[in-house]
C-alpha cells in the first residue's frame, strides 16, 4: 500500500538534482556531515602512516619498500574511509525507525554528471598509483635489465652464491667459503656493500627473504635467479629476528624450518671473518 | 526411508566401482608387465573414475538419464517431502538448497580446521600439531574454503534465485544441473580422504615439483579438483544458456535484476577459465603417474609453466568467488534503500569490465616468482586497472544508500558490510599489485589478510546476506531477527579484529604457511588467534537460528521485504513450476519511488492469490 | 510485447533444440580453451623446436579425419532429407576413419623416436593423448548415436542428437587442425 506522501516524495524527487529549497538545503548538509565525517576517519586512519608497522630498515631497499608503502597508506585509507563514511553516515541517518519501511527514497538513478566524475577521479587515481610508485619504482629495481630475472642492479661486489634445496640453505662467497647449517651457521654480510645473491634451487621452489631487506626472490630448479641488496646497518638475528634468510614458498613438511641467520659487520670486519672461516678448515 | 536407500545404495555402488577400478587397473598394469601392478597411483585414478560413476549411477542418474542414450525409456525417484533433498531431484529450487546446506557445512567444518591452525599459530615453538599435520590442515582449510567461495554462492543461491528472478520455471539443463551438485560429494569425499594418504602437503596452490614428489594424496587432491572444475564449467554453461534463452517476455538486459547480470558475468568466467586449473592439475597427474616431464626442469620442462596455467585460471577465480557477492550486496541494498539501484549500467559495466580484465592479470601472483623481467610492467599495470571497474561497484552501493530509506534488517547489514569489507580487501589489493611493495609483502600474512577480507569480507559475508535473504521465501518460515542481528555484529567485529590484525604480523615479516614463526610476532599472533575463536564462535548463534526457524520459525509471507523482483511475487516457498502462469516484464526491478511503476505483471492473473496481478509494485 | 495467450495450467514452452545447440557451442567454447593451453605449453616448453616425426603417418592420419568430417557431414544431411540409407553409410564411414585416425596415433606412439620424460615427448604425448581421448568418446557416442538410427530413432524432424554428435566431431577435427602444424610440421 502506496501512502499518498511516498507517492508524491516519488513524483517530486526523480534525479539527483532534489527538488525544493528545502530538500536541497537537507541534502547539502547530509554532504556536509559525511564529508566531515570522511575528513575525521582518514585523520585517524593516516595514523598508520606515521605507526611503527615495519620490522628492522636494514638496507637501502628496505628504506624504499617503507616509503613506498607508506605512500600508498597515504592515498589508500582516505579511499577506504571515504567508503567508510558514507556507509556509516547512511547507516545512522538514513535508517527508518518504523518495523516496516512506509515510503520509498528519491528516485536517484545516477545518469548524471556523478558517475563520470567517479570514474575520472578512481580512474586518475588508479593511473597514478600505477606509474608512481609502480612503473618508477619497478623500472630503479630492474635497472640494468640483462635478460636475468631478479631485482637490483646486476653488478655487485660481493656474489654470493645461494642454493636451497629441502629444508636449508647453502652459500658460497666469491672465494669459495661455504657457509650452511652444518659450517659456519651464519650468514655474515658487510655493510654498505652492495651484495648479490644468485640463487638457485636444487628441489623444489623455494624463495629467498630477508624481511629486514624487504627483498624477496624464489629458487627454482632450472633456473638462476638473482636479487641485489645493500645493507645499511649492522645488526644480527640474536638481537633482532629481521636478520633472517627465510624460505617464503612452501616447500614442503619443514618449510617453517628453513631459516637462516644473519648478521651484518663492518666490511673490514667481513673480511677478517671470511679469513677466519678459512682457517678453521672449512 | 527413501532418502536413506537413495544415498546408501549410491554410495554403495560407488564403493563397488572404486575397487572395480582399483583391480581393473591392477589386472591391466599385470598384463602390462609391470612388476607392481597393485602399486601406483593410477590404481587410484582408475578406482576414482569407476567410483564417481558407479555413485552416479547410483543416486538416480541411470533413471533419470543415461537409459535415454540406449534408447530406454527413463524414470525419476519421486521421494516425498525433506527426502527429496537426498535423492536425484531435477527442480533447480531443491538443486540450490542442496548446494546450500553442504557448502555451509563444508564451510564449518573448514572453519573448524582453521581454528585448529590458529590455536597452533597463538604463539611460536609447536604446541599441538606436528609441521605436517599443520601443512595438511592447512591446504585442507585453503581448498575447501575455495570450493565453498567457487560454489556456495553460485550453486546455492544462484540455483535457486536466478530462474525465479528471470522469469523462467527451471534451469536451461535440469538434468545437468543436478549432475553437478551430485559429482560434489565424491570430491569432498576424496578433499577429506587426503590425510589418510599423508596430507596435503601444498596448499591449495600445489605448485610443482613439490607437487610431483609429494605424498600420493596429492593424486586425491587432483581427482577431486578436477571433478569440481568440471562441475563449475558444466554449471556455469547451464546458467549462460537460462540466462540468454529463459527470460520472460520482456526481461531485457537492461531490466534484468542485478544478481543475474553477476551470474551471467560470473559464468563465463567459470567456463572459460576453469579448463586452466584443469589442466595444471592434469599435468602433475601426468608428471606423477606417468612419469612426463612437465615440470621437471632438468629434462626440458619447467615449474614456472604451472604456476602460469595455475594462475590463468585462480586470478579469475577470485572473481568469480567476488562477483555474485557483489551483485547479492546491490541487490540486497537496493531493495532495503527503497531506491532505484544507482548508476545500474555502470554496475553492469564494472562487470563487465571485470570480465574482460580477469584473463590478463594472472602474473601479478607470481612478482618473485623470477619469471622474466619483461612480463612485470604489463601485469601491474592490468592489475591496477581492475581497480578502475571494481570501483563502479562501491559507486553503485554508495549511490543507492545515500538519501536513501534504508531498512537495517540482517540481509542489509550483511550487504552493507560487504561493502564495508571489500574496500580494505581491494585497497590493500593495490599494494600487492604494486610491485616494489609485493617483493616484500609476498607469502606474508599480508596477503592472508588482503585475501580473507577479499573473500570472506566480500564474498561469505555476501552468502549470508543471501542465506537471510532468501530464507523465508526457501524454508516458507521467518528466522528470528535478533538473533540474526547478534550474529552479524558479533561476526562482524570479530571478522574485522581477526583479519585486520593479520596485516600487521605480515608487514613485520611472518610469511605464511608456517607453524612456528619469530618470538617476536608472539603477541599479534596471540590477537589474530583469540579474536579468531571470537569470529568462530559467532556461528553457534547462526547455526541454531536456521535450524530453529526452520524447524519451528513462524510461518512468511510470501514478500516479507517488500522487494520488486519476481521471485517475491509468488508463494513462499514457490510452487514446483515457480509461477502460476507466464510473468510478462514491464519495467525496471528496482524503480522504487517512481510511481505506478511495475515490475512484472501475471496477465491472466485470475485467482493467483499473491499480489494479484502486479508484481512488484513496490509499496 | 508478447503476451501469453491464457492457458489453463502453466507450462512454459521452450525451444529445446536452440537450447541444446547452444549448449554444445558453449561447452566447445570451453574445450578451446582446455586445447589452446596445450598449444600455449608446447610453445612455452619448447619454442618451436619439434621431435623427429613420421611425416607421411602424420599426414595420412590428417587427412583420414578431414576426411571423417565430411562423411559426418553426409549423415547428417541425409537425415535431414530422410535418406536413412546414405546416413548409415555416412555414419559408418565416420566411425570407421575415426577408428582408423586412433589407430595411425597409437602406432605413431609405438614408433616415436622420443619419450614422454622427455619435453618433447611429454607435450606430443598430452597434446595427441587428450585429442584422441576426444576422438574415442566421439567414436562412442557415434556409436551409441548409430545404434539408435538403426532403431529407427531419428528423422528429419527429430534428430537432435545425431547432429549433436556430429557438430561435437567437427570440433574435435578443427582441434586437430592447429594440433596438427604445432607438432609436426613447426620448425
Ligand atoms: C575474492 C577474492 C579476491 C579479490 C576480489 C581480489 C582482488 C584483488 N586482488 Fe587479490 N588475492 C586473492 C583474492 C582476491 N583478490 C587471493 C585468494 C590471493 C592469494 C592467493 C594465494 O596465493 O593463495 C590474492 C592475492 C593477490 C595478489 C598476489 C599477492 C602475492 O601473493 O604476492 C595480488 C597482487 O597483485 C592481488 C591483487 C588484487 C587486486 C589489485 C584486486 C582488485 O580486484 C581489488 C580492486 C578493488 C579496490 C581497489 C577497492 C575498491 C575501489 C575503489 C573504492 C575505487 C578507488 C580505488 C582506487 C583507484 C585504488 N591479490
Ligand atoms: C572462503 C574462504 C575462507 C574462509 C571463510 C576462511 C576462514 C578463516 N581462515 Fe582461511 N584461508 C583460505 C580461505 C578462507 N579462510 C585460503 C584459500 C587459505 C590459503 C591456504 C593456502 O595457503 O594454501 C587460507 C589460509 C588461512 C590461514 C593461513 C595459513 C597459513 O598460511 O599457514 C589462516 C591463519 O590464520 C586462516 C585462518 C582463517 C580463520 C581464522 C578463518 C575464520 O573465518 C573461520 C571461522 C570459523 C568457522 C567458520 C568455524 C565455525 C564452527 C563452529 C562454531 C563449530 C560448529 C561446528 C560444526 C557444527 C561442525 N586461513
Ligand atoms: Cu623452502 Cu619453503
Ligand atoms: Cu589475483
Amino acid at each position: 500500500m502506496r501512502t499518498a506522501a511516498a507517492a508524491e516524495w516519488g513524483a517530486t524527487a526523480r534525479s539527483f538534482s532534489l527538488a525544493g529549497q528545502g530538500a536541497q538545503v537537507l541534502h547539502v548538509r547530509h554532504l556536509i556531515t559525511a564529508g566531515l565525517l570522511w575528513v575525521v576517519l582518514t585523520a585517524v586512519g593516516e595514523l598508520l602512516v606515521i605507526a611503527d608497522l615495519y620490522p628492522t630498515v636494514g638496507s637501502h631497499e628496505a628504506q624504499d619498500f617503507d616509503d613506498i608503502f607508506r605512500f600508498l597508506l597515504l592515498l589508500g585509507v582516505p579511499v577506504m574511509t571515504f567508503v567508510f563514511a558514507v556507509l556509516i553516515y547512511a547507516g545512522l541517518q538514513f535508517r527508518i525507525r518504523t518495523a516496516v519501511p512506509a515510503e520509498d527514497g528519491p528516485a536517484m538513478r545516477g545518469h548524471g554528471w556523478f558517475p563520470r566524475a567517479w570514474l575520472a577521479v578512481t580512474g586518475c587515481l588508479a593511473i597514478f598509483v600505477m606509474i608512481y610508485p609502480g612503473l618508477t619504482g619497478l623500472a630503479e629495481l630492474q635497472q640494468g635489465d640483462r635478460g636475468a630475472s631478479g631485482w637490483g642492479d646486476q653488478d655487485a661486489e660481493v656474489i654470493i652464491k645461494a642454493s636451497a634445496f629441502k629444508w636449508q640453505w647453502l652459500f658460497e662467497y666469491p672465494d669459495g667459503t661455504q657457509v650452511s647449517v652444518a659450517a659456519g651457521k651464519e650468514l655474515v654480510l658487510p655493510n654498505e656493500t652492495s651484495i648479490k645473491f644468485e640463487i638457485n634451487a636444487i628441489d623444489v621452489v623455494h624463495s629467498l627473504w630477508i624481511p629486514a631487506f624487504r627483498m624477496k626472490i624464489d629458487a627454482i630448479p632450472g633456473r638462476t635467479t638473482y636479487v641485489t641488496v645493500k645493507p645499511n646497518k649492522l645488526g644480527d638475528y640474536a638481537s633482532d629476528q629481521a636478520y633472517r634468510v627465510q624460505c617464503a614458498e612452501l616447500c614442503g613438511l619443514d618449510h617453517a624450518a628453513m631459516m637462516f641467520p644473519i648478521r651484518v659487520v663492518e666490511p673490514g670486519e667481513f673480511q677478517s671473518w671470511l679469513a677466519s672461516l678459512n682457517q678453521g678448515g672449512n | 526411508m527413501h532418502a536413506l536407500k537413495s544415498v546408501a545404495g549410491a554410495a554403495g555402488l560407488g564403493m563397488i566401482g572404486f575397487y572395480l577400478g582399483l583391480g581393473f587397473v591392477a589386472v591391466l598394469r599385470a598384463m602390462l608387465g609391470y612388476p607392481d601392478a597393485w602399486g601406483g597411483e593410477i590404481n587410484i585414478v582408475g578406482g576414482y573414475v569407476l567410483g564417481v560413476i558407479g555413485w552416479l549411477m547410483g543416486i538416480g542418474m541411470w533413471g533419470t538419464w543415461s537409459r535415454e542414450w540406449f534408447g530406454l525409456k527413463t524414470y525419476q525417484r519421486q521421494a516425498p517431502g525433506w527426502q527429496r533433498y537426498f535423492t536425484f531431484n531435477t527442480d533447480h529450487k531443491v538443486i540450490g538448497i542442496q548446494y546450500l546446506v553442504t557448502f555451509v557445512v563444508v564451510f564449518l567444518l573448514a572453519g573448524t580446521i582453521a581454528l585448529g591452525m590458529r590455536l597452533e599459530l597463538a604463539s611460536s615453538g609447536m604446541q599441538f600439531i606436528s609441521h605436517s599435520q599443520y601443512n595438511g590442515a592447512m591446504g585442507l582449510h585453503g581448498i575447501l574454503m575455495i570450493a565453498v567461495a567457487v560454489a556456495s554462492v553460485i550453486g546455492g543461491t544462484g540455483n535457486y534465485a536466478v530462474p525465479l528472478m528471470i522469469g523462467a520455471d527451471d534451469m536451461a539443463f535440469p538434468r545437468l544441473n543436478a549432475l553437478t551438485f551430485w559429482l560434489i560429494p565424491p570430491v569432498a569425499v576424496a578433499l577429506l580422504a587426503t590425510p589418510f594418504l599423508g596430507g596435503i602437503e601444498t596448499g591449495w596452490t600445489a605448485y610443482p615439483p613439490l607437487s610431483t614428489t609429494t605424498n600420493s594424496s596429492q593424486i586425491l587432491f587432483d581427482l577431486a579438483i578436477i571433478t569440481f572444475g568440471l562441475t563449475s564449467i558444466l554449471g556455469g554453461l547451464n546458467f549462460l544458456i537460462t540466462i540468454i534463452f529463459m527470460r520472460a517476455p520482456g526481461m531485457t538486459w537492461g531490466r534484468l535484476p542485478i544478481f543475474v547480470w553477476s551470474m551471467f558475468v560470473t559464468s563465463w568466467l567459470a567456463l572459460l577459465y576453469t579448463q586452466g586449473f584443469a589442466v595444471a592439475l592434469l599435468m602433475i597427474m601426468l608428471d606423477r603417474v606417468a612419469g612426463m616431464a612437465f615440470f621437471n626442469a632438468e629434462a626440458g620442462g619447467d615449474p614456472l609453466l604451472y604456476q602460469h596455467v595455475f594462475w590463468f585460471y585462480s586470478h579469475p577465480a577470485v572473481y568469480i568467488m567476488v562477483i555474485p557477492g557483489f551483485g547479492i550486496a546491490l541487490e540486497v541494498i537496493s531493495h532495503f534503500s527503497r531506491k532505484p539501484l544507482f548508476a545500474y549500467r555502470y554496475a553492469v559495466g564494472a562487470f563487465l569490465g571485470i570480465l574482460g580484465l580477469s584473463g590478463v592479470v594472472w602474473a601479478h601472483h607470481m612478482f618473485t616468482s623470477g619469471m622474466p623481467n619483461y612480463l612485470h610492467g604489463p601485469f601491474l599495470v592490468a592489475t591496477e586497472l581492475i581497480s578502475i571497474p571494481t570501483g563502479l561497484v562501491f559507486l553503485s552501493a554508495l549511490g543507492t544508500i545515500w538519501m536513501g530509506k534504508l531498512w537495517l534488517q540482517t540481509p542489509m547489514l550483511f550487504a552493507m558490510a560487504v561493502i564495508f569489507n571489500f574496500a580494505c580487501g581491494g585497497v590493500t589489493g593495490i599494494f600487492l599489485a604494486d610491485v616494489p611493495t609485493d617483493i616484500h609483502l609476498h607469502d606474508t600474512y599480508f596477503v592472508v589478510a588482503h585475501f580473507h577480507y577479499t573473500i570472506v569480507g566480500g564474498e561469505i559475508f555476501a552468502l549470508f546476506a543471501g542465506i537471510y535473504y532468501w530464507f523465508p521465501k526457501m524454508t516458507g518460515r521467518m528466522y528470528n531477527e535478533t538473533l540474526a542481528k547478534l550474529h552479524f555484529w558479533w561476526m562482524f567485529i570479530g571478522f574485522n579484529l581477526t583479519f585486520f590484525t593479520m596485516h600487521l604480523p605480515g608487514v613485520k615479516g611472518m610469511n605464511r604457511r608456517v607453524a612456528d614463526f619469530p618470538e617476536s610476532l608472539d603477541n599479534l599472533n596471540m590477537l589474530v588467534s583469540i579474536s579468531g575463536w571470537l569470529l568462530g564462535l559467532s556461528f553457534l548463534v547462526f547455526i541454531y537460528n536456521m535450524i530453529n526457524a526452520w524447524i519451528r520459525g513462524p510461518v512468511a509471507e510470501s514478500n516479507p521485504w517488500r522487494a520488486r523482483t519476481l521471485e517475491w511475487q509468488v508463494s513462499s516457498p514457490p510452487p514446483h513450476e515457480n509461477f502460476p502462469e507466464q510473468p510478462v516484464i514491464k519495467g525496471h526491478p528496482y524503480d522504487y519511488g517512481v510511481p505506478g511503476s511495475v515490475h512484472g505483471v501475471f496477465p491472466n492473473a485470475i485467482a493467483s492469490a499473491p499480489a494479484a496481478g502486479t508484481a512488484g509494485g513496490g509499496q | 510485447m508478447a503476451v501469453v495467450a491464457p492457458t489453463e495450467t502453466y507450462h512454459a514452452v521452450h525451444d529445446h533444440l536452440k537450447l541444446n545447440r547452444a549448449g554444445l557451442w558453449l561447452f566447445f567454447f570451453s574445450e578451446c580453451v582446455l586445447f589452446g593451453l596445450l598449444l600455449s605449453a608446447r610453445f612455452f616448453l619448447e619454442g618451436i623446436e619439434r621431435g623427429e616425426l613420421d611425416q607421411l603417418l602424420g599426414l595420412g592420419i590428417t587427412i583420414i579425419l578431414l576426411l571423417s568430417s565430411v562423411t559426418a557431414f553426409t549423415a547428417e544431411t541425409a537425415i535431414e532429407h530422410d535418406n536413412r540409407k546414405l546416413a548409415n553409410w555416412g555414419l559408418i564411414a565416420t566411425i570407421a576413419l575415426g577408428v582408423l585416425f586412433t589407430g595411425g596415433v597409437a602406432y605413431e606412439w609405438s614408433i616415436a623416436h622420443f619419450h614422454r620424460n622427455e619435453a618433447f615427448g611429454t607435450l606430443f604425448f598430452t597434446m595427441t593423448g587428450i585429442h584422441a581421448s576426444h576422438v574415442v568418446s566421439g567414436i562412442g557416442i557415434l556409436v551409441l548415436v548409430w545404434v539408435q538410427f538403426l532403431r529407427g530413432r531419428y528423422s528429419s524432424k527429430d534428430h537432435w542428437p545425431l547432429a549433436g554428435a556430429v557438430m561435437y566431431w567437427h570440433f574435435v577435427d578443427v582441434v586437430w587442425v592447429f594440433f596438427y602444424p604445432a607438432l609436426y610440421l613447426v620448425k
